[in-house]
Protein backbone atom coordinates (compact mmCIF):
# COMPACT_ATOMS: atom_id res chain seq x y z
CA UNK A 1 0.00 0.00 0.00
CA UNK A 2 2.58 2.20 0.62
CA UNK A 3 4.32 1.51 -2.62
CA UNK A 4 1.24 2.15 -4.46
CA UNK A 5 0.66 6.02 -2.77
CA UNK A 6 4.06 6.67 -3.24
CA UNK A 7 3.94 5.78 -6.88
CA UNK A 8 0.60 8.18 -7.37
CA UNK A 9 2.88 11.02 -5.54
CA UNK A 10 5.37 10.81 -8.00
CA UNK A 11 2.73 10.25 -10.98
CA UNK A 12 1.23 13.39 -9.88
CA UNK A 13 4.71 15.27 -9.82
CA UNK A 14 5.47 13.71 -13.07
CA UNK A 15 2.19 15.19 -14.70
CA UNK A 16 2.61 18.68 -13.40
CA UNK A 17 6.47 18.95 -14.76
CA UNK A 18 4.91 17.92 -18.13
CA UNK A 19 2.90 20.83 -18.12
CA UNK A 20 5.14 23.17 -17.77
CA UNK A 21 5.43 23.40 -21.58
CA UNK A 22 1.61 23.94 -22.16
CA UNK A 23 1.38 24.60 -25.72
CA UNK A 24 3.81 21.82 -26.55
CA UNK A 25 2.10 19.28 -24.80
CA UNK A 26 -0.89 19.55 -26.70
CA UNK A 27 0.68 19.52 -29.92
CA UNK A 28 2.51 16.21 -28.72
CA UNK A 29 -0.70 14.89 -27.50
CA UNK A 30 -2.48 15.57 -31.29
CA UNK A 31 1.03 14.38 -33.08
CA UNK A 32 0.65 10.86 -31.54
CA UNK A 33 -3.25 10.89 -31.96
CA UNK A 34 -2.64 11.70 -35.98
CA UNK A 35 0.69 9.46 -36.42
CA UNK A 36 -1.45 6.72 -35.36
CA UNK A 37 -4.70 7.44 -36.96
CA UNK A 38 -2.53 7.91 -40.40
CA UNK A 39 -1.07 4.39 -39.85
CA UNK A 40 -4.35 2.76 -39.27
CA UNK A 41 -5.67 5.02 -42.51
CA UNK A 42 -3.15 4.02 -44.83
CA UNK A 43 -4.18 -0.13 -43.81
CA UNK A 44 -7.55 0.90 -44.59
CA UNK A 45 -6.51 2.19 -47.89
CA UNK A 46 -4.87 -0.76 -48.83
CA UNK A 47 -7.85 -2.60 -48.25
CA UNK A 48 -9.57 -0.58 -50.23
CA UNK A 49 -7.91 -1.81 -52.55
CA UNK A 50 -6.94 -5.37 -52.07
CA UNK A 51 -10.27 -6.05 -49.88
CA UNK A 52 -8.60 -8.77 -47.86
CA UNK A 53 -5.42 -9.97 -46.39
CA UNK A 54 -4.70 -13.75 -46.11
CA UNK A 55 -8.80 -14.11 -44.93
CA UNK A 56 -9.00 -11.42 -42.63
CA UNK A 57 -11.35 -8.22 -43.44
CA UNK A 58 -10.23 -4.41 -42.26
CA UNK A 59 -12.15 -4.49 -39.01
CA UNK A 60 -10.49 -8.17 -38.23
CA UNK A 61 -7.33 -6.42 -38.84
CA UNK A 62 -8.77 -3.06 -36.89
CA UNK A 63 -9.30 -4.81 -34.24
CA UNK A 64 -5.62 -6.96 -33.80
CA UNK A 65 -3.98 -3.05 -34.28
CA UNK A 66 -6.06 -1.31 -31.48
CA UNK A 67 -5.39 -4.10 -29.11
CA UNK A 68 -1.67 -3.96 -29.71
CA UNK A 69 -1.85 -0.17 -29.64
CA UNK A 70 -3.66 -0.22 -26.43
CA UNK A 71 -0.92 -2.09 -25.00
CA UNK A 72 2.17 -0.46 -25.92
CA UNK A 73 0.58 2.87 -25.56
CA UNK A 74 -0.07 2.07 -21.92
CA UNK A 75 3.03 0.65 -21.40
CA UNK A 76 5.20 3.56 -22.92
CA UNK A 77 3.09 5.97 -20.65
CA UNK A 78 4.13 3.89 -17.21
CA UNK A 79 7.29 2.13 -18.41
CA UNK A 80 8.66 5.44 -19.69
CA UNK A 81 11.62 4.95 -16.56
CA UNK A 82 13.08 1.94 -18.03
CA UNK A 83 12.94 3.46 -21.73
CA UNK A 84 14.81 6.02 -21.10
CA UNK A 85 17.18 4.50 -17.79
CA UNK A 86 20.43 5.20 -20.27
CA UNK A 87 20.46 8.54 -18.86
CA UNK A 88 20.68 7.47 -15.58
CA UNK A 89 23.58 5.29 -15.81
CA UNK A 90 25.08 7.73 -18.28
CA UNK A 91 25.20 10.60 -15.54
CA UNK A 92 25.65 8.49 -12.64
CA UNK A 93 22.30 8.76 -10.90
CA UNK A 94 21.90 5.42 -10.88
CA UNK A 95 24.28 5.60 -7.79
CA UNK A 96 21.06 7.90 -6.00
CA UNK A 97 18.57 5.16 -6.72
CA UNK A 98 21.14 2.27 -4.70
CA UNK A 99 21.17 4.33 -1.94
CA UNK A 100 17.10 5.02 -0.92
CA UNK A 101 15.60 2.40 1.31
CA UNK A 102 13.25 1.06 -1.71
CA UNK A 103 13.39 -1.59 -4.14
CA UNK A 104 15.65 -0.49 -7.61
CA UNK A 105 12.57 -2.03 -9.60
CA UNK A 106 10.02 0.32 -8.19
CA UNK A 107 12.29 3.47 -8.07
CA UNK A 108 13.10 3.30 -11.81
CA UNK A 109 9.37 2.30 -12.75
CA UNK A 110 8.03 5.19 -10.75
CA UNK A 111 10.77 7.51 -12.09
CA UNK A 112 8.43 8.61 -15.32
CA UNK A 113 5.02 8.99 -16.74
CA UNK A 114 4.25 10.06 -19.81
CA UNK A 115 0.90 11.77 -20.05
CA UNK A 116 1.20 12.55 -23.58
CA UNK A 117 0.76 9.19 -24.67
CA UNK A 118 -3.05 9.12 -23.73
CA UNK A 119 -3.18 10.85 -27.36
CA UNK A 120 -2.41 7.42 -29.29
CA UNK A 121 -3.95 5.31 -26.12
CA UNK A 122 -7.23 6.97 -27.32
CA UNK A 123 -6.68 6.59 -31.05
CA UNK A 124 -5.97 2.79 -30.48
CA UNK A 125 -8.77 2.50 -27.91
CA UNK A 126 -11.39 4.13 -30.48
CA UNK A 127 -9.77 1.93 -33.23
CA UNK A 128 -10.79 -0.99 -31.39
CA UNK A 129 -14.39 -0.10 -30.59
CA UNK A 130 -15.07 0.78 -33.97
CA UNK A 131 -13.69 -2.47 -34.75
CA UNK A 132 -16.01 -4.30 -32.46
CA UNK A 133 -19.30 -2.65 -33.45
CA UNK A 134 -18.47 -3.65 -37.11
CA UNK A 135 -17.58 -7.18 -36.33
CA UNK A 136 -20.73 -8.41 -33.93
CA UNK A 137 -18.72 -9.90 -32.10
CA UNK A 138 -20.78 -12.67 -29.22
CA UNK A 139 -19.42 -11.18 -26.18
CA UNK A 140 -19.55 -13.01 -23.09
CA UNK A 141 -17.93 -13.48 -19.16
CA UNK A 142 -15.53 -15.46 -20.34
CA UNK A 143 -14.38 -13.21 -23.65
CA UNK A 144 -14.73 -9.89 -22.10
CA UNK A 145 -12.15 -11.74 -18.81
CA UNK A 146 -9.88 -12.65 -21.12
CA UNK A 147 -9.89 -9.40 -23.37
CA UNK A 148 -8.57 -7.64 -19.95
CA UNK A 149 -6.39 -10.64 -19.22
CA UNK A 150 -4.72 -10.16 -22.81
CA UNK A 151 -4.53 -6.41 -22.74
CA UNK A 152 -2.74 -6.71 -19.18
CA UNK A 153 -0.34 -9.54 -20.22
CA UNK A 154 0.39 -7.66 -23.07
CA UNK A 155 1.36 -4.34 -21.61
CA UNK A 156 3.78 -5.94 -19.27
CA UNK A 157 5.18 -7.87 -22.37
CA UNK A 158 6.51 -4.17 -23.90
CA UNK A 159 7.06 -3.30 -20.05
CA UNK A 160 9.15 -6.20 -19.99
CA UNK A 161 11.01 -5.27 -23.59
CA UNK A 162 11.49 -1.55 -21.97
CA UNK A 163 13.11 -3.57 -18.87
CA UNK A 164 15.58 -5.72 -21.26
CA UNK A 165 16.29 -2.52 -23.11
CA UNK A 166 17.25 -0.85 -19.63
CA UNK A 167 19.40 -3.83 -18.51
CA UNK A 168 21.27 -3.93 -21.25
CA UNK A 169 22.74 -0.34 -20.37
CA UNK A 170 24.96 -1.85 -17.12
CA UNK A 171 27.21 -3.33 -19.28
CA UNK A 172 26.71 -1.16 -22.44
CA UNK A 173 25.96 2.10 -20.64
CA UNK A 174 23.93 3.34 -23.53
CA UNK A 175 20.69 1.46 -24.19
CA UNK A 176 20.94 -1.12 -27.39
CA UNK A 177 18.70 0.79 -30.14
CA UNK A 178 18.29 -2.94 -31.33
CA UNK A 179 15.68 -2.82 -28.60
CA UNK A 180 13.30 -0.71 -30.98
CA UNK A 181 12.82 -3.62 -33.31
CA UNK A 182 10.77 -4.90 -30.98
CA UNK A 183 9.06 -2.27 -29.57
CA UNK A 184 8.24 0.31 -32.63
CA UNK A 185 9.07 -2.57 -34.91
CA UNK A 186 6.77 -4.81 -33.21
CA UNK A 187 3.63 -2.87 -33.31
CA UNK A 188 4.10 -2.62 -36.75
CA UNK A 189 4.20 -6.05 -37.48
CA UNK A 190 1.83 -6.99 -34.75
CA UNK A 191 -1.21 -4.87 -36.98
CA UNK A 192 -1.15 -7.34 -39.34
CA UNK A 193 -2.49 -11.14 -39.23
CA UNK A 194 0.40 -13.35 -37.95
CA UNK A 195 -0.31 -16.11 -40.90
CA UNK A 196 1.10 -13.88 -43.77
CA UNK A 197 4.57 -14.01 -42.15
CA UNK A 198 7.08 -16.64 -43.01
CA UNK A 199 7.74 -19.77 -40.72
CA UNK A 200 10.73 -19.04 -38.55
CA UNK A 201 9.85 -15.22 -38.48
CA UNK A 202 6.83 -16.18 -36.93
CA UNK A 203 8.32 -18.92 -34.54
CA UNK A 204 10.56 -16.50 -33.05
CA UNK A 205 8.15 -13.68 -32.05
CA UNK A 206 6.07 -16.82 -30.49
CA UNK A 207 7.78 -18.37 -28.37
CA UNK A 208 11.11 -16.19 -27.89
CA UNK A 209 9.80 -12.77 -28.18
CA UNK A 210 6.28 -13.53 -27.49
CA UNK A 211 4.39 -10.90 -29.61
CA UNK A 212 2.10 -13.38 -31.10
CA UNK A 213 0.58 -13.83 -27.40
CA UNK A 214 -0.50 -9.98 -27.09
CA UNK A 215 -3.11 -9.86 -30.00
CA UNK A 216 -2.73 -12.09 -32.52
CA UNK A 217 -3.82 -15.52 -30.49
CA UNK A 218 -6.54 -13.49 -28.48
CA UNK A 219 -7.54 -11.92 -31.48
CA UNK A 220 -8.06 -15.74 -32.87
CA UNK A 221 -10.09 -17.03 -29.90
CA UNK A 222 -11.99 -13.56 -29.80
CA UNK A 223 -13.21 -13.29 -32.95
CA UNK A 224 -13.57 -16.76 -33.37
CA UNK A 225 -11.16 -17.47 -36.12
CA UNK A 226 -9.03 -20.27 -33.85
CA UNK A 227 -10.29 -23.29 -36.59
CA UNK A 228 -9.64 -21.26 -39.54
CA UNK A 229 -6.10 -20.49 -38.27
CA UNK A 230 -4.62 -23.78 -37.58
CA UNK A 231 -3.49 -22.76 -34.48
CA UNK A 232 -3.99 -25.50 -31.55
CA UNK A 233 -7.11 -24.36 -28.95
CA UNK A 234 -4.46 -25.37 -26.27
CA UNK A 235 -2.15 -22.51 -27.10
CA UNK A 236 -4.52 -19.76 -27.55
CA UNK A 237 -5.92 -20.66 -23.89
CA UNK A 238 -2.69 -19.98 -22.59
CA UNK A 239 -1.34 -16.96 -24.67
CA UNK A 240 -3.00 -14.39 -22.17
CA UNK A 241 -0.32 -15.25 -19.81
CA UNK A 242 2.95 -15.06 -21.75
CA UNK A 243 3.26 -11.19 -21.24
CA UNK A 244 3.21 -12.00 -17.31
CA UNK A 245 5.92 -14.65 -17.66
CA UNK A 246 8.12 -12.38 -20.16
CA UNK A 247 8.09 -9.65 -17.30
CA UNK A 248 9.04 -11.84 -14.93
CA UNK A 249 12.00 -13.35 -16.58
CA UNK A 250 13.33 -9.51 -17.57
CA UNK A 251 12.81 -8.81 -13.71
CA UNK A 252 14.94 -11.87 -13.08
CA UNK A 253 17.08 -10.31 -16.19
CA UNK A 254 17.05 -6.75 -14.46
CA UNK A 255 18.41 -8.15 -10.70
CA UNK A 256 21.29 -9.93 -12.24
CA UNK A 257 21.58 -6.78 -13.93
CA UNK A 258 21.95 -4.58 -11.21
CA UNK A 259 24.59 -6.73 -9.62
CA UNK A 260 26.45 -6.00 -12.50
CA UNK A 261 26.44 -2.18 -12.26
CA UNK A 262 29.87 -0.01 -12.04
CA UNK A 263 28.86 3.67 -11.36
CA UNK A 264 30.25 6.25 -14.08
CA UNK A 265 31.03 8.22 -11.58
CA UNK A 266 28.64 11.18 -9.88
CA UNK B 1 34.89 34.99 -56.81
CA UNK B 2 37.24 34.43 -54.74
CA UNK B 3 35.21 35.37 -51.87
CA UNK B 4 32.41 33.31 -53.25
CA UNK B 5 34.84 30.49 -53.15
CA UNK B 6 35.92 31.10 -49.93
CA UNK B 7 32.16 31.38 -48.48
CA UNK B 8 31.52 27.84 -49.94
CA UNK B 9 34.26 26.68 -48.74
CA UNK B 10 33.43 27.91 -45.39
CA UNK B 11 30.18 26.10 -45.41
CA UNK B 12 31.32 22.70 -47.01
CA UNK B 13 33.36 22.57 -44.07
CA UNK B 14 30.47 22.78 -42.17
CA UNK B 15 28.68 19.70 -43.95
CA UNK B 16 32.29 17.96 -43.28
CA UNK B 17 31.98 18.39 -39.82
CA UNK B 18 28.69 17.57 -39.19
CA UNK B 19 28.90 14.23 -41.10
CA UNK B 20 32.36 13.47 -39.21
CA UNK B 21 30.52 14.09 -35.78
CA UNK B 22 27.99 10.96 -36.73
CA UNK B 23 30.99 8.64 -37.70
CA UNK B 24 31.45 8.47 -34.36
CA UNK B 25 28.00 6.53 -33.11
CA UNK B 26 29.39 3.10 -35.43
CA UNK B 27 27.22 0.63 -33.28
CA UNK B 28 24.15 2.78 -33.34
CA UNK B 29 24.38 2.87 -37.17
CA UNK B 30 24.38 -0.83 -37.19
CA UNK B 31 21.23 -0.82 -34.88
CA UNK B 32 19.89 1.27 -37.19
CA UNK B 33 20.40 -0.71 -40.52
CA UNK B 34 18.98 -3.73 -38.85
CA UNK B 35 15.48 -1.98 -37.92
CA UNK B 36 15.78 -0.65 -41.53
CA UNK B 37 15.82 -3.85 -42.46
CA UNK B 38 12.65 -5.23 -40.13
CA UNK B 39 10.42 -2.72 -41.46
CA UNK B 40 11.63 -3.68 -44.72
CA UNK B 41 10.92 -6.93 -44.53
CA UNK B 42 7.51 -6.88 -42.99
CA UNK B 43 6.35 -4.34 -45.57
CA UNK B 44 7.39 -7.46 -48.16
CA UNK B 45 5.25 -9.72 -45.74
CA UNK B 46 2.45 -7.50 -46.08
CA UNK B 47 2.47 -6.65 -49.82
CA UNK B 48 3.08 -10.47 -50.43
CA UNK B 49 0.06 -11.49 -48.70
CA UNK B 50 -1.96 -8.53 -49.89
CA UNK B 51 -0.86 -9.36 -53.74
CA UNK B 52 -1.15 -13.04 -53.31
CA UNK B 53 -5.24 -12.76 -52.62
CA UNK B 54 -5.83 -9.69 -55.50
CA UNK B 55 -6.63 -11.32 -59.17
CA UNK B 56 -7.14 -8.03 -60.81
CA UNK B 57 -3.93 -6.36 -62.32
CA UNK B 58 -2.33 -4.00 -59.81
CA UNK B 59 -0.97 -0.22 -61.01
CA UNK B 60 2.63 -1.93 -59.50
CA UNK B 61 4.05 -5.36 -59.64
CA UNK B 62 5.11 -7.29 -56.86
CA UNK B 63 8.53 -6.57 -57.21
CA UNK B 64 8.54 -2.81 -58.56
CA UNK B 65 6.63 -2.82 -55.19
CA UNK B 66 9.30 -4.17 -53.33
CA UNK B 67 12.00 -2.08 -55.16
CA UNK B 68 9.81 1.20 -53.80
CA UNK B 69 10.55 0.13 -50.21
CA UNK B 70 13.33 -0.83 -50.32
CA UNK B 71 14.38 2.49 -51.79
CA UNK B 72 12.41 3.96 -48.87
CA UNK B 73 14.20 2.40 -46.34
CA UNK B 74 17.10 3.71 -48.14
CA UNK B 75 16.12 7.36 -47.90
CA UNK B 76 14.25 6.77 -44.62
CA UNK B 77 16.73 8.48 -42.57
CA UNK B 78 17.45 11.28 -44.98
CA UNK B 79 13.81 12.78 -44.75
CA UNK B 80 12.41 15.14 -42.42
CA UNK B 81 10.37 12.69 -40.40
CA UNK B 82 11.75 12.20 -37.63
CA UNK B 83 13.69 15.39 -37.06
CA UNK B 84 14.49 16.54 -33.70
CA UNK B 85 18.06 14.77 -34.22
CA UNK B 86 19.55 18.38 -35.09
CA UNK B 87 21.53 19.69 -32.43
CA UNK B 88 20.51 23.16 -33.63
CA UNK B 89 17.44 22.89 -31.87
CA UNK B 90 18.78 21.58 -28.72
CA UNK B 91 20.68 25.03 -28.92
CA UNK B 92 17.95 27.00 -29.34
CA UNK B 93 16.21 25.19 -26.34
CA UNK B 94 19.45 25.75 -23.97
CA UNK B 95 20.29 29.10 -25.46
CA UNK B 96 23.44 28.18 -26.89
CA UNK B 97 22.08 29.27 -29.99
CA UNK B 98 23.55 33.25 -28.81
CA UNK B 99 27.00 31.85 -29.71
CA UNK B 100 26.16 31.37 -33.25
CA UNK B 101 24.94 35.03 -33.38
CA UNK B 102 28.34 35.88 -33.03
CA UNK B 103 29.92 33.89 -36.08
CA UNK B 104 29.81 35.36 -39.32
CA UNK B 105 28.35 32.97 -41.17
CA UNK B 106 24.57 33.01 -42.27
CA UNK B 107 22.37 31.11 -39.95
CA UNK B 108 20.31 29.62 -42.49
CA UNK B 109 23.47 28.22 -44.89
CA UNK B 110 25.09 26.99 -41.30
CA UNK B 111 21.63 24.56 -40.14
CA UNK B 112 21.24 23.54 -43.89
CA UNK B 113 24.90 22.66 -44.39
CA UNK B 114 24.84 20.83 -40.80
CA UNK B 115 21.85 18.99 -42.45
CA UNK B 116 22.95 18.38 -45.58
CA UNK B 117 26.45 16.99 -43.68
CA UNK B 118 23.77 14.19 -41.41
CA UNK B 119 22.14 13.48 -45.08
CA UNK B 120 25.14 12.43 -47.01
CA UNK B 121 26.03 10.66 -43.60
CA UNK B 122 22.90 8.49 -43.57
CA UNK B 123 23.29 8.40 -47.21
CA UNK B 124 26.56 6.44 -47.41
CA UNK B 125 26.34 4.68 -44.25
CA UNK B 126 23.02 3.59 -43.73
CA UNK B 127 21.37 4.19 -46.98
CA UNK B 128 23.90 2.43 -49.93
CA UNK B 129 24.47 -0.27 -47.49
CA UNK B 130 20.44 -1.26 -47.24
CA UNK B 131 20.87 -1.11 -51.02
CA UNK B 132 23.45 -3.16 -51.56
CA UNK B 133 22.02 -6.19 -49.26
CA UNK B 134 18.53 -5.80 -50.28
CA UNK B 135 19.88 -6.50 -53.63
CA UNK B 136 21.28 -10.07 -52.01
CA UNK B 137 17.92 -10.99 -50.67
CA UNK B 138 15.28 -9.55 -52.70
CA UNK B 139 14.03 -8.81 -56.26
CA UNK B 140 15.24 -5.36 -56.76
CA UNK B 141 14.44 -3.98 -60.04
CA UNK B 142 17.12 -1.81 -62.37
CA UNK B 143 16.25 1.07 -64.33
CA UNK B 144 16.37 0.47 -67.78
CA UNK B 145 17.97 3.44 -68.97
CA UNK B 146 20.97 5.50 -68.23
CA UNK B 147 19.05 8.12 -68.65
CA UNK B 148 16.58 7.11 -65.87
CA UNK B 149 19.30 6.69 -63.66
CA UNK B 150 20.66 10.47 -64.37
CA UNK B 151 17.10 11.65 -63.63
CA UNK B 152 16.61 9.83 -60.74
CA UNK B 153 20.07 11.24 -59.30
CA UNK B 154 18.78 14.85 -60.01
CA UNK B 155 15.22 14.01 -58.07
CA UNK B 156 16.99 12.07 -55.45
CA UNK B 157 19.46 15.07 -54.53
CA UNK B 158 17.07 17.49 -55.13
CA UNK B 159 14.77 15.45 -52.93
CA UNK B 160 17.38 15.59 -50.34
CA UNK B 161 17.31 19.38 -50.57
CA UNK B 162 13.75 20.11 -49.71
CA UNK B 163 14.07 17.78 -47.19
CA UNK B 164 16.85 19.20 -45.35
CA UNK B 165 14.42 22.62 -45.96
CA UNK B 166 11.26 21.11 -44.93
CA UNK B 167 13.48 20.11 -41.31
CA UNK B 168 14.45 23.72 -41.18
CA UNK B 169 11.40 24.97 -41.69
CA UNK B 170 9.94 23.13 -38.69
CA UNK B 171 12.34 23.21 -36.38
CA UNK B 172 12.36 27.06 -36.73
CA UNK B 173 9.15 26.92 -34.35
CA UNK B 174 11.70 25.70 -31.26
CA UNK B 175 12.07 29.42 -31.16
CA UNK B 176 7.94 29.65 -30.55
CA UNK B 177 7.48 26.37 -28.17
CA UNK B 178 10.93 25.43 -27.60
CA UNK B 179 10.14 21.69 -26.90
CA UNK B 180 9.84 20.93 -31.08
CA UNK B 181 8.70 17.15 -30.69
CA UNK B 182 4.90 18.11 -30.98
CA UNK B 183 5.27 20.43 -34.02
CA UNK B 184 7.63 18.48 -35.75
CA UNK B 185 5.53 14.96 -34.88
CA UNK B 186 2.32 16.34 -36.28
CA UNK B 187 3.92 17.84 -39.08
CA UNK B 188 6.20 14.60 -39.48
CA UNK B 189 3.20 12.54 -40.06
CA UNK B 190 1.25 14.50 -42.00
CA UNK B 191 4.61 14.75 -44.42
CA UNK B 192 4.76 11.06 -43.99
CA UNK B 193 1.45 10.41 -45.56
CA UNK B 194 1.83 12.37 -48.22
CA UNK B 195 4.79 11.57 -49.33
CA UNK B 196 4.03 8.01 -50.15
CA UNK B 197 6.38 6.82 -47.83
CA UNK B 198 3.65 4.72 -46.36
CA UNK B 199 1.68 3.24 -49.39
CA UNK B 200 3.22 4.26 -52.68
CA UNK B 201 0.42 6.81 -54.17
CA UNK B 202 0.37 4.65 -57.16
CA UNK B 203 -1.89 2.69 -55.22
CA UNK B 204 -4.28 5.34 -53.29
CA UNK B 205 -7.56 6.11 -54.22
CA UNK B 206 -7.76 8.83 -56.97
CA UNK B 207 -8.96 11.40 -54.79
CA UNK B 208 -6.55 11.48 -52.41
CA UNK B 209 -3.76 10.71 -54.96
CA UNK B 210 -4.84 14.03 -56.17
CA UNK B 211 -4.67 16.01 -53.05
CA UNK B 212 -1.03 14.36 -53.25
CA UNK B 213 -0.25 15.83 -56.14
CA UNK B 214 -1.06 19.57 -55.40
CA UNK B 215 1.07 19.23 -51.98
CA UNK B 216 5.37 19.54 -52.60
CA UNK B 217 5.55 16.28 -50.30
CA UNK B 218 5.36 13.48 -52.96
CA UNK B 219 8.78 15.27 -54.48
CA UNK B 220 10.52 13.61 -51.30
CA UNK B 221 9.73 9.82 -51.77
CA UNK B 222 6.93 9.13 -54.63
CA UNK B 223 8.84 11.67 -57.66
CA UNK B 224 12.17 10.76 -57.54
CA UNK B 225 10.92 6.51 -56.81
CA UNK B 226 8.61 6.41 -59.70
CA UNK B 227 11.14 8.33 -62.02
CA UNK B 228 13.88 5.36 -60.45
CA UNK B 229 10.89 2.96 -61.76
CA UNK B 230 10.14 4.22 -65.11
CA UNK B 231 6.74 5.65 -64.11
CA UNK B 232 7.04 9.27 -64.60
CA UNK B 233 8.15 9.54 -68.58
CA UNK B 234 9.38 12.04 -71.21
CA UNK B 235 8.24 15.90 -70.32
CA UNK B 236 7.02 14.24 -67.01
CA UNK B 237 10.25 13.81 -65.65
CA UNK B 238 11.20 17.43 -66.36
CA UNK B 239 7.85 18.90 -64.95
CA UNK B 240 8.02 16.39 -61.96
CA UNK B 241 11.73 17.94 -61.50
CA UNK B 242 10.71 21.75 -61.80
CA UNK B 243 8.22 21.18 -59.10
CA UNK B 244 10.24 19.46 -57.04
CA UNK B 245 12.38 22.81 -57.39
CA UNK B 246 10.34 25.23 -56.80
CA UNK B 247 9.08 23.55 -53.54
CA UNK B 248 12.51 23.57 -52.65
CA UNK B 249 13.09 27.41 -53.35
CA UNK B 250 9.58 27.88 -51.62
CA UNK B 251 10.38 25.86 -48.44
CA UNK B 252 14.12 27.47 -48.22
CA UNK B 253 12.55 31.53 -48.35
CA UNK B 254 9.94 30.24 -45.49
CA UNK B 255 12.66 28.61 -43.54
CA UNK B 256 14.86 31.96 -44.23
CA UNK B 257 11.60 33.99 -42.81
CA UNK B 258 11.00 32.18 -39.88
CA UNK B 259 14.90 32.05 -38.75
CA UNK B 260 14.37 36.19 -39.16
CA UNK B 261 11.24 36.11 -37.32
CA UNK B 262 12.88 33.89 -34.71
CA UNK B 263 15.79 35.48 -33.92
CA UNK B 264 14.14 39.15 -33.53
CA UNK B 265 11.94 37.62 -30.24
CA UNK B 266 14.29 35.56 -29.44
CA UNK B 267 15.01 35.42 -25.29
CA UNK B 268 18.22 33.08 -24.72
CA UNK B 269 17.42 30.77 -21.88
CA UNK B 270 19.94 31.26 -19.33
CA UNK B 271 22.95 31.43 -21.98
Amino acid sequence: MHHLSLYLHFVKLRIRSQMAYRLSFVFDLFSQASISVIDFFMIALLFNRFKELAGWSLWEVGFLYGMIGVCFAIAEMIGRGFDVFQNSVMRGDFDTILIRPLGTFFQVFSQDFLLRRVGRFSQAFIILLIANSQLTISWSFVKVGYLLVSLVSGTCFFIGLFVIGATSCFWTVQSIEIINIFTHGGTFMGGYPFSIYRRWFRHFFTFIVPLACVNYFPSLFLLEKVAFSGVSSFGVYLAPFAGFLFLGITILFWRWGVLHYQSTGH
Amino acid sequence: MRSLYLTFHVYLAFVRKSFQKRMQYRVANLAGLATNFFFLLVHIFVYTAFYAASTEPQPLTLNEIITYFVLCQVSFMLMPFWGARSEVTQAIKDGSVALQLTKPVDFHTYWFADECGRACYFLFMRGLPTFFISILFFHVTFPQHPTILMAFALSMTLAIFMSTAITITIFSSAFWTLDTSGVSGMSGSVIMLFSGMLVPIALWPEWLAHIAEWLPFAGLIDVPFSIYLGKITGVGVWTAISKQMMWTLVFIGLGRFLLNRGFSRIVIQGG
